[in-house]
C-alpha cells in the first residue's frame, strides 16, 4: 500500500511534469504558427516582388520598342534635319516619365538627368535644324536613362523582400568623425541616397559628368571652398575595398555607386591642391 | 513570530540573504537558475511561515529595482505573491516534516522545489500576461503566449531548482541551524 504522503508528493510532480509538457506543447503550436504567418508574407512579398518585376520588364520593353523605331530613323535616314524625329523623343520622354513616375519622385538624380535631357531636347526643338549628331547624342543619353530606370524599378521592387544594412562614415576633417553602423538602405540604393539617410546634403548636378553625375559640396552644413584655383577643400568619398582590406577612393560619381549589404563608406572633408 | 520579527539576529540575516540573493542575480549565470527561491523556502523553513512570507515579498521588492533585466514594471506585484508562496510553503513544510532522514527529504524538497517553481512561474507568468493585455492583447492570448513563450525559461527554471532545493536545502539548514542556534528545529 503507497503512503498518502508519497501518493502527495508524487501527485506534485506529476503536476509539475504535466504543466511543462502542455506548456512547450503550446510554445511548439505558437512557434509554428508564427513561422508559418512568416512564410506566408514572404511568399507575399516574393508574390509582390514577381508582380513589379513583370510590370518593369512590360514597361520597359513597350520603350525599348519605341526606341528602336527611333534608333531605326537615325541610322537608315539620309535626312539631315532630324527635328521631327527629336519630337518623337521627346514623347517618348514623356512615356518614360509617366510610366516611372513615383521612381522618379522618390530619386532626385535620377530626376535631374530626366529634367537635363528633356531640356536639352527642348532647346533643340525650339532652335529647330536639329543635326544627326545632336540627335545622335540625345538618342544615346536617352538609353542611358531607360536603362538606369528599368535597374532602378528592379532594385525598388527588390527593397520589398530585404533591405541592405551598411556602415557610414562621416570625417569632418577637424577630427570630428562621426559613424552610422547598419544603416538601413533599400537594395539597389546609391551613396547619395545613403548619405541622404543620415546627412543632411547640398549637391551640384553635371550633366556632363560620367557615371554618375552629381558631387556633394556641403554635409549638415560643412561647406567646401576653393582658396584660389588651385587648392581648396571638398568632400571625398570612400568605399571600403575587401580585396585590398583599405578604403579606397570612389572612381564615380556617387549617385552611381550601388551600395552592398555590410560595406562600408567614408565621406572626408579634405584639401586638394592641383600641382 | 513577535519575537522573531524583533530579533536583530533575524533581521541582520534577512538583510545577508537579501544581499546575498541580489548579489548572485547580478552575477554571470545561466538565465533562471536562482537561488533566492532556496533561500526563500530556507527562510520560511526556519522562522515559521510569516518571515518566509515577508523575506520573500521583501527580496522580490528589491529585486524589482536591481534586477539585470531592469525595472520588474508590472511583473513586481507578481513576483512578490510568487516568492511569498515559497516562503509560506517553507513554513508550512516544517510542520509536516516526518523527519531528517537524508534521502527522503531530500527528495520530498526537490518535490517541493520543482513544484513552487513552477507555480512560481505560472504567477509571474500571468504577470507578464497582465502587461500584454495592458497594452490591448486579447487577454486568452496574452495568457496563452505569455505560458508559452516562458516555457523554455519554466524548464530551466524547474530542473535546476530540482538540482539546487534536493542537494543544497538539507546542508543549508544544517548550517544555519549551527550558526543561529534556532531552537525547536524539530
Amino acid at each position: 500500500m503507497v503512503e498518502k504522503r508519497t501518493l502527495l508528493f508524487a501527485s506534485l510532480l506529476m503536476f509539475v511534469l504535466a504543466m511543462l509538457t502542455s506548456s512547450l506543447a503550446g510554445y511548439f503550436y505558437l512557434q509554428n504558427a508564427v513561422s508559418s504567418e512568416q512564410n506566408a508574407e514572404n511568399l507575399q512579398s516574393i508574390d509582390a516582388m514577381a508582380t513589379r518585376y513583370n510590370d518593369a520588364m512590360t514597361k520597359y520593353n513597350k520603350l525599348l520598342s519605341d526606341y528602336s523605331m527611333l534608333y531605326g530613323s537615325y541610322s537608315l535616314s539620309q535626312d539631315t534635319d532630324f527635328t521631327l524625329p527629336t519630337d518623337s523623343l521627346n514623347d517618348l520622354l514623356d512615356h518614360a516619365e509617366g510610366n516611372f513616375s513615383s521612381l522618379l519622385a522618390s530619386q532626385k538624380d535620377l530626376n535631374e538627368t530626366c529634367y537635363e535631357l528633356r531640356g536639352k531636347c527642348q532647346a533643340l526643338l525650339a532652335r529647330g535644324n536639329v543635326t544627326r549628331e545632336e540627335f545622335g547624342e540625345l538618342l544615346n543619353e536617352l538609353y542611358e536613362l531607360l536603362n538606369l530606370l528599368v535597374i532602378r524599378e528592379l532594385n525598388s521592387a527588390m527593397s520589398e523582400v530585404t533591405t541592405l544594412a551598411i556602415n557610414m562614415c562621416i570625417d569632418y576633417g577637424n577630427e570630428t568623425v562621426k559613424w552610422y553602423n547598419n544603416t538601413d538602405v533599400s537594395p539597389g540604393s546609391s551613396l547619395f541616397q545613403a548619405i541622404q539617410k543620415v546627412a543632411t546634403v547640398n549637391y551640384t548636378y553635371y550633366a556632363w559628368m560620367k557615371p554618375g553625375h552629381i558631387r556633394l559640396t556641403a554635409i549638415n552644413d560643412k561647406e567646401e571652398y576653393a582658396i584660389g584655383y588651385s587648392e581648396g577643400w571638398s568632400w571625398i568619398w570612400y568605399y571600403w575595398n575587401d580585396d585590398l582590406q583599405q578604403l579606397v577612393s570612389g572612381p564615380v560619381g556617387c549617385d552611381a555607386w550601388m551600395l552592398k549589404d555590410g560595406g562600408t563608406y567614408k565621406w572626408r572633408f579634405e584639401h586638394w591642391s592641383w600641382p | 513570530m513577535q519575537n522573531n520579527t524583533k530579533n536583530p539576529l533575524i533581521i541582520a540575516l534577512m538583510g545577508v540573504l537579501t544581499a546575498l540573493c541580489l548579489a548572485v542575480q547580478l552575477s554571470p549565470r545561466p538565465p533562471n537558475v536562482e537561488f533566492t527561491s532556496l533561500f526563500t523556502f530556507t527562510f520560511g523553513f526556519l522562522f515559521g511561515p510569516f518571515l518566509g512570507v515577508l523575506f520573500g515579498s521583501f527580496v522580490m521588492f528589491v529585486n524589482g529595482f536591481f534586477s539585470p533585466w531592469g525595472f520588474a514594471g508590472p511583473n513586481l506585484p507578481f513576483q512578490i505573491a510568487g516568492m511569498a508562496i515559497v516562503g509560506l510553503a517553507g513554513g508550512l513544510y516544517k510542520r509536516y516534516v516526518k523527519g531528517y532522514n537524508a534521502a527522503g527529504f531530500c527528495i520530498e524538497v526537490a518535490v517541493l522545489g520543482a513544484f513552487l517553481t513552477e507555480l512560481y512561474d505560472l504567477v509571474t507568468n500571468f504577470g507578464v500576461a497582465f502587461s500584454y493585455m495592458i497594452v490591448g492583447m486579447n487577454p486568452s492570448l496574452a495568457v496563452f503566449t505569455a505560458l508559452a513563450y516562458g516555457t523554455p525559461f519554466s524548464l530551466v527554471h524547474v530542473f535546476s531548482n530540482i538540482a539546487v532545493f534536493g542537494i543544497m536545502f538539507f546542508p543549508l539548514i544544517g548550517s544555519l541551524n549551527h550558526v543561529l542556534r534556532v531552537e525547536n528545529l524539530g
